[in-house]
C-alpha cells in the first residue's frame, strides 16, 4: 500500500514524500519525534501518520521480508544465502584462499592466461571436483565442458580423475575410523561419465549451444559446473562486424549469468590473453575484454 | 544437440616410427588436435614431417593410422630425394605391411603453398579431397611445413597489418581444427624461431609453456609468429640443437689420453600440451631418420 493511499491531508502527503518516504515500510521504523523533525510538523501529527499508516499496513497481509520489488531480497538473506553455498576446491589451497573457498556457485569466474600455464589443466580439474560427493566437502554434481579450442584429452582427465579418487581414500583413512563401510564407490570411469562433453567448431555453434543450454539445464539438474575453455577462441577471426561481435558477446556473457544465477551454478570462462599496446609499451590483457 | 560421451572418446595417435619418442609423446602425434615443431632451421623438423607422413600409413595396430598424408610445403624445393631415401628404409623395416611394387611414397600428396591466402585457397579444396580419398586410402594426416614462411615478408610492421595477419592465424587455426575434428585427422605445423635480444624482462621475457627460454645453437630464441599464433596451437614441441664439447677417453700406444670432442647434440623438449608432462629427450638423425636416444 503506498504513501497516497493513506487517509491523510494532502500537505502532509507532499511532506512525506518530499522528505523520501515513499512506501508504508520505510515508515515501519522510525519514531514519531525523528518523524516529526524530517517533515518539519508537530509530534502529534507526526504519531497520527504513524498510527493511521500502521492501521493500514497491519490490515493487508504483509511480506515476511518486506520485499519492495517482486523478486528482490534483503541484503541480510542474501548474505546467508551466498554464506550456505558451497564451493568448488581447485585443488590448491593457496588458489582456493585466493577466490574466497573456491570457485562460487551463481557466479561467473573468468581464468585467464598465456598459452601453456594451465587454463585447460584447471578446467578439467574443476570439471572433476565438481563431483566429489557431499560426505567429503563437495558438491557431488555434473559438469558440462564446452571445448572450443580441441585441447580436452580423455587420457588425461581419466588421470585427474583417478587422482582425484586416491585424494578421497587417503582422506578417508586419516579421518574416518569406520573406513571400512566409506569405501570409496566412485571408480573414474563414473567420473567421466558425469561430465557432459560438447566440442564446437565455430562461433555459430557456441552462440546456439548457450542458447539450448537454458533446456539441457532443465533437462539434467544435476550439473553444478559449466566450463568453457577459451570462450573468446571463435571470435578471434576478422568479424566484418565489429558492433556485431560486441552484441554477441555481451548477449552471450548476460545468457551465462542468468543461467549461474537461476540454476545455482558455478560458470568458469578460461580465456586466453594478447598484447596491448598502451603508449610505448607491451602489456598483456585478456582477449576481447 | 547431444553431448560426446567420454568414455568413447578415444583419442588415436600417429607413431613417429621410434619407440623412444612415441614414449616421449605417450604414443606419438595425436589426431584431432594441432601439433606444432618448432625450431631453427636445420635441426631436424622436416625429416619429423617426411618420417611422419610415412609411418601414419602403418596400420593402426603398429601405431599408424592407415591413412595418406597431405604436405603443404612453402619452402622450395619439396626435399623428393631425402623422401626417397627414407621411404627405402622404410619398406625394408616394415616390408611384411607393403606388398612388393607398392611404393608408400604414392600416398604422399605434396602441395605448395605461396601465401596465407593461397593457404585458405586450399583448405577449401581440402574438404572435398579427404571425402574423395575414403574411397581409397583416407587422408589422414596434414603436414604444413612450414607456417612461418606464410606469415613472414607479407606483412608490415604496422598495428593494422599485424592486427589483420592476428586475425588470419585464428581464421587459419579455427579451419584446421574444423577439419581435424570432422575427419579426424591429426594436423603438425612446424614454425620458425626469432632471436631474442636485449634483456630478460617484460614481453621479452614472457614465458610459454614448460621452458623459461629456448636455447639452441647457443643463442636464446623464441618460436616466430607470437602469442596470437601460440594460443592456435595444442600442443608444441621444440627441437634444440647445440654443439658440445665432451671429454673422451682413448686408449693411445702412449698411455690414455683424452681428447675433446665437439659433439651435435640434439634435443625435444615437450614445450606445452594437455596430455603431456614437461619433458625432452635426445635423438639423432640418421640415414634412416629421426630416432630417439636413451642415454
Amino acid at each position: 500500500m503506498e504513501i497516497w493511499r493513506l487517509p491523510i491531508s494532502a500537505s502532509q502527503r507532499g511532506k512525506l514524500i518530499s522528505a523520501g518516504y515513499t512506501s508504508l515500510s520505510s515508515l515501519s521504523s522510525i519514531s514519531s519525534s525523528d518523524l516529526a523533525r524530517e517533515l518539519n510538523v508537530s509530534e502529534s501529527e507526526a504519531m497520527n501518520i504513524l498510527k493511521v499508516a500502521s492501521h493500514s499496513r497491519g490490515s493487508e497481509t504483509s511480506n515476511a521480508s518486506c520485499s519492495i520489488v517482486e523478486g528482490a531480497q534483503s541484503a541480510w538473506d542474501m548474505l546467508h544465502d551466498e554464506e550456505s553455498l558451497m564451493h568448488i576446491t581447485t585443488s590448491s589451497a593457496d588458489l582456493d584462499n585466493i577466490l574466497g573457498g573456491g570457485i562460487h556457485c551463481k557466479e561467473v569466474t573468468e581464468i585467464g592466461g598465456v598459452p601453456g600455464i594451465g587454463k585447460t589443466q584447471l578446467g578439467i580439474q574443476i570439471a572433476v571436483n565438481v563431483q566429489i560427493p557431499n560426505d567429503f566437502g563437495g558438491l557431488g554434481g555434473n559438469s558440462i565442458y564446452i571445448d572450443t579450442e580441441g585441447s580436452f584429452m580423455v587420457e588425461r582427465a581419466f588421470q585427474i580423475a583417478e587422482a582425484c579418487i586416491e585424494d578421497m581414500s587417503e582422506y578417508n583413512r586419516f579421518l574416518r575410523k569406520d573406513f571400512q563401510e566409506c569405501k570409496i564407490k566412485m571408480q573414474p570411469q563414473d567420473i567421466l561419465e558425469n561430465i557432459f562433453y560438447f566440442r564446437i567448431c565455430s562461433y555459430t555453434e557456441q552462440i546456439a549451444l548457450i542458447n539450448y543450454l537454458d533446456k539441457f539445464l532443465s533437462e539434467h539438474k544435476d550439473v553444478k559446473v559449466i566450463v568453457v575453455d577459451s570462450v573468446t577462441f571463435h571470435f578471434r577471426q576478422d568479424f566484418d562486424d565489429m558492433a556485431l561481435r560486441t552484441r554477441v558477446l555481451s548477449g552471450m556473457a548476460l545468457k551465462l549469468m542468468n543461467l549461474a544465477k537461476r540454476f545455482s551454478l558455478a560458470v568458469v570462462l578460461l580465456n586466453q590473453v594478447t598484447t596491448k599496446h598502451t603508449e610505448a609499451s607491451f602489456q598483456l590483457a585478456l582477449a576481447l575484454v | 544437440m547431444t553431448p560426446q560421451s567420454l568414455l568413447q572418446l578415444t583419442s588415436q595417435k600417429c607413431t613417429t616410427g621410434c619407440p623412444i619418442l612415441d614414449r616421449l609423446l605417450y604414443g606419438g602425434i595425436p589426431c584431432d588436435s594441432i601439433t606444432e615443431i618448432v625450431a631453427e632451421s636445420g635441426s631436424g623438423k622436416t625429416q619429423i614431417c617426411l618420417q611422419l607422413s610415412l609411418h601414419a600409413q602403418l596400420p593402426v595396430s603398429h601405431g599408424g593410422l592407415a591413412a595418406s598424408s597431405l604436405y603443404l610445403h612453402t619452402e622450395f624445393p619439396f626435399p623428393f630425394r631425402r623422401l626417397h631415401q627414407l621411404c627405402l628404409s622404410f619398406r625394408s623395416s616394415n616390408a611384411h605391411h607393403f606388398p612388393v611394387n607398392d611404393n608408400p611414397c604414392d600416398r604422399i600428396f605434396v602441395q605448395s603453398v605461396h601465401s596465407a591466402d593461397h593457404l585458405l585457397e586450399i583448405m577449401s579444396k581440402t574438404d572435398p579431397f579427404i571425402e574423395n580419398s575414403k574411397n581409397q586410402v583416407p587422408a589422414r594426416l596434414i603436414v604444413i611445413d612450414s607456417i612461418a614462411a606464410l606469415f613472414r615478408s607479407d606483412f608490415d610492421n604496422t598495428p593494422v597489418e599485424l592486427k589483420r595477419r592476428s586475425s588470419l592465424f585464428f581464421k587459419i587455426s579455427s579451419k584446421l581444427k574444423a577439419l581435424a575434428k570432422r575427419f579426424n585427422l591429426a594436423v603438425l605445423v612446424t614454425n620458425q624461431v626469432v632471436d631474442l635480444v636485449g634483456p630478460n624482462e617484460g614481453i621479452n621475457g614472457l614465458r610459454i609453456g614448460n621452458l623459461g627460454c629456448l636455447h639452441t645453437s647457443g643463442r636464446r630464441v623464441c618460436p616466430a609468429l607470437g602469442l596470437a599464433w601460440a594460443n592456435c596451437v595444442n600442443s608444441r614441441l621444440f627441437l634444440s640443437r647445440n654443439e658440445e664439447v665432451i671429454r673422451e677417453e682413448n686408449e693411445k700406444p702412449n698411455g690414455q689420453s683424452c681428447d675433446f670432442v665437439k659433439k651435435k647434440m640434439r634435443k625435444l623438449y615437450v614445450v606445452f600440451a594437455p596430455h603431456l608432462p614437461e619433458s625432452s629427450c635426445e635423438f639423432e638423425i640418421t640415414r634412416e631418420g629421426l630416432f630417439g636416444v636413451e642415454r
